[in-house]
């Protein structure tokens, strides 16, 4: 009895919220069986090569993914993260066209990102707007204004040392994957270690309660809403830096797998319940079987309908464990 | 009355929720035409009986006659179909819809709508009460709240409604206003319509019915006749014997202790009006009222969950104090806990530890890292010297029973930086052997110095647990009490209240 209690206490504090680690670990054991059942099945799989191609892809959703989960467990959604991502590939893009040095275009391109995040915040928190309408506006206004920005064209970016960290490895390790890990570990501390976490956590699980307790409800979301928005914005410096270029839309496309990865992380849509690990794994689950799947040869078509399907058992899942508990 | 056989007649209803008996063989009998008040203070049961009644809850055990016929109701509306019509507390009209939809709604009908038969109805009815001058297509948004009940009457008799309860149905109406519904009443009266009325104001239940039924704990307390009875034996027969135990003797007030915290005047419009009052260092002060009297406006008004008050001015610890937000509100020194645990008191998914310590995290740990550790101590700490039945500091505060997660949501509150505290409905939702530690711990903590608010309407509470007591009513406070009140002398005060509108 005692060592349950205990050993649940182990997992709380490794993964936070309860009932979490278990999802977590389920996740885990369903990625390892994922991984053995696509050896079987294609050769190519489980070479160095193939895993080096899904890891940067599964760093870009990753990067998407991250913020956003502690902002659901806050209570609140960002549905313009991808095309936020978007927009500051194409803003990094334009300002060195224009003979602004690299990396201050990624600053000023982070900031523009802030600057959403904090319109997505106030408006969802001080106006007490639905996140859900009003990040799908923002995200349909920043991809817009990407497109004007551009003409709708791809533009080239190619700078020593830029594309670094979009292209290359550290300690065998690709950039993106390195970088995707550090924002993911900095989020778990923030959320388990800090007053700031636990604030997320409080407002997510029940708002009113937090109002009454006289903790930042407001301030906390605001917060992570610019975190989220960020978390796109360095999303979309990897993603220019290892395409070498900048398209307006390349990130839109993934928006659905990041949502999808966040629930099926266990997060909660309802707030109040998630963790940052349980995102990553689904992150893993589904960069493996989008890559799966395409070396069996199954169209892109079809993974379409298999995330669509992943994303409803993940919503389904949820509820399920809301009525439980 | 002429006719012999009653309208409706229930015998021995039994009701139980798990395994608390609420309801333990009730009987009522209303004639056809005859007005019938309900009394009973709150968990009489008076509610439980009428969603009996309305088929809102099934019985365990009795028998329902309606018009000398044994009745079955499976859902509210075949309760509908008989004639038998609700009206709740909290006025249930459509505002975005005209007077004439409104009372029409409930007709039932088949194809497209005839909105002339329709106005040609609801005029009908309206005439019928009286109120023949208001025009069927206005938005019932743009009537006063006395008119909007009068609509919701209308439509329970578009309806043939041949027994209507009225749950308070003056409770949020001016004297004048009231007077139009008596005056609908005693119309209906006349047609044959049988009423059940339910209210805690012992004035107007005198006036207007015809025979009064007391119930407490689930049974029948007594019967009066409003021309003969006396007031104080029906406020008798409402609370029975006062339950001693549940308060022990407690040390003096502390002499000359200072005021911590003064209110000049404090008004909410429609809420709270012109409330005024001392709170002291060591002492408790009770406010009693009911559901609907401001009782559940007044602490968050000073606390600062209604956001700045229109009017009024406060005093804490001898600084001007303005109630703006619950976090200005804790930052000046005010607790509160609520009588919604549910909704707004506890994080249900989060441990006993993080409910705990949630309202002053910041005190464990640095400005910016937390310190379980420390946190963990405290809230054992707690747990220990309040007696929290729990597994221990990580389990989560949804698997504690009521009584329980009070005790965490007051413990939240003690901190040397809180000193005023105010509770609402303290013990609702609360078992008897937690309910007196809970009563215990407030009067230890009140001799410690800290300044305690209660605002309950459960009288007996306030009657028992306070120092001082105040009775709101409409938003006023119409009475106060030293130390010794009795439920009775509270209960009489808030049921004979006289109000200028």
């Amino acid at each position: 009895m005692s060592n349950t209690t205990q050993s649940q206490g182990l997992m709380k504090r490794l993964f936070g919220g309860s009932g979490v680690g278990t999802t977590v670990l389920i996740l885990l054991v369903f990625y390892v069986l994922l991984l053995v059942m696509f050896s079987f099945l294609s050769p190519y799989f489980m070479t160095l090569r193939n895993m080096t191609s899904i890891s940067s892809n599964i760093a870009l959703i990753g990067l998407m993914a991250a913020a956003g989960t502690p902002l659901i467990i806050a209570g609140g959604l960002d549905l313009s993260v991808a095309a936020v991502a978007g927009l500051t590939g194409v803003i990094i893009a334009l300002l060195h066209a224009a003979g602004v040095p690299v990396w201050f275009a990624v600053l000023a391109a982070v900031a523009v990102a802030a600057v959403v995040g904090l319109i997505n915040g106030i408006l969802a928190t001080y106006l007490r707007l639905n996140p859900l309408i009003v990040t799908l506006a923002t995200m349909s206004i920043v991809t817009g204004v990407s497109l004007i920005l551009t003409g709708g064209l791809t533009k080239p970016l190619f700078v020593d040392g830029f594309n670094w960290i979009g292209q290359d490895r550290l300690m065998g390790i690709p950039v993106p994957a390195l970088l995707m890990l550090a924002v993911y570990i900095g989020l778990w501390l923030l959320m388990q270690k800090t007053h700031f976490g636990r604030y997320a956590f409080a407002v997510g699980g029940n708002p009113d309660a937090s109002r009454l307790i006289g903790l930042p409800v407001d301030r906390s979301q605001i917060i992570l809403y610019v975190m989220s928005a960020v978390s796109g914005a360095i999303a979309g410096t990897v993603l220019a830096a290892m395409l070498g270029a900048a398209a307006p839309n390349a990130a839109g496309p993934h928006l659905l797998t990041v949502i999808a990865a966040i629930i099926l992380g266990g997060t909660s849509l309802q707030g109040g319940r998630g963790s940052v690990w349980g995102t990553l794994v689904a992150v893993l689950i589904l960069g493996t079987l989008n890559n799966g799947l395409t070396l069996m040869n199954v169209t892109s078509f079809w993974q379409d309908v298999t995330r669509g399907v992943v994303l409803i058992l993940a919503v389904g899942f949820d509820g399920l464990r809301q009525r439980m508990a | 009355m002429a006719a012999a056989l009653p309208r409706l007649h229930m015998q021995d209803i039994y009701k139980s929720f798990g395994p608390v008996q609420v309801l333990n063989g009730v009987s009522m009998t209303v004639m056809p035409g005859e007005i019938v008040a309900l009394l009973g203070s709150n968990g009489a049961g008076k509610s439980t009986l009428m969603k009996i009644l309305t088929a809102n809850y099934t019985k365990n055990a009795g028998e329902i006659r309606v018009n000398d016929k044994t009745t079955d109701f499976h859902s509210p509306r075949d309760a509908a179909r008989v004639g038998i019509r609700f009206l709740p507390q909290e006025i249930s009209v459509f505002p975005e819809l005209t007077i004439a939809e409104n009372i029409c709604i409930s007709a039932e009908s088949k194809g497209a709508v005839n909105w002339a038969d329709m106005a040609h109805r609801a005029v009908l009815v309206l005439e019928d009460l009286g109120f023949g001058h208001l025009d069927p297509q206005t938005l019932v948004n743009d009537l006063p709240v006395a008119e909007r009940r009068i609509i919701e009457i209308a439509r329970a008799l578009e309806g043939q409604a041949d027994i209507l309860v009225m749950d308070e149905p003056t409770a949020s109406l001016s004297e004048h206003e009231s007077e139009q519904i008596f005056t609908i009443l005693r119309r209906l009266k006349e047609r044959g319509t049988s009423i059940v009325y339910i209210s805690h104001y012992l004035k107007e239940v005198f006036e207007i019915s015809d025979r009064i039924v007391v119930l407490r704990d689930g049974l029948n307390a007594g019967e009066f006749d409003p021309k003969t009875a006396d007031v104080t034996a029906v406020v008798n027969s409402m609370l029975g014997k006062v339950a001693g135990s549940m308060f022990e003797d407690r040390p003096p007030l502390p002499a000359q202790s200072p005021v911590v915290l003064t209110t000049k005047r404090l008004t909410l419009p429609g809420k709270v009006e012109d409330v005024s009052f001392e709170l002291r260092a060591g002492e408790i002060m009770g406010v009693f009222g009911l559901i609907g009297s401001g009782v559940e406006v007044l602490g968050r008004l000073i606390f600062g969950a209604e956001g700045r008050p229109p009017a009024g001015t406060l005093t804490l610890r001898d600084e001007p104090y303005t109630p703006l937000s619950p976090l200005k509100g804790k930052e000046a020194g005010i607790g509160f806990v609520t009588a919604e645990r549910k909704t707004d008191g506890i994080m249900s998914d989060m441990s006993v530890r993080e409910n705990l310590v949630a309202a002053f995290q910041t005190d464990f740990g640095n400005g910016f890292v937390t310190s379980p550790a420390a946190e963990t101590a405290h809230t054992a700490k707690w747990i220990d010297k309040l007696g929290i039945k729990t597994a221990g500091p990580e389990q989560a505060i949804r698997f504690l029973s009521g009584g329980n997660q009070q005790k965490v949501c007051v413990a939240r509150w003690l901190n040397p930086k809180v000193k005023v505290l105010i509770l609402e409905e303290p013990t609702r939702g609360v078992d008897v052997g937690a309910r007196k530690d809970i009563y215990r711990q407030l009067v230890a903590f009140a001799r410690d110095g800290l300044a305690i608010l209660v605002l309950s309407s459960d009288v007996e509470e306030i009657a028992g647990l306070s120092d001082r007591c105040m009775v709101i009513d409409r938003g006023r406070i119409i009475a106060e009490f030293g130390a010794g009140a009795t439920p009775g002398d509270l209960m009489s005060a808030s049921a004979q209240s006289e109000t200028n509108s």
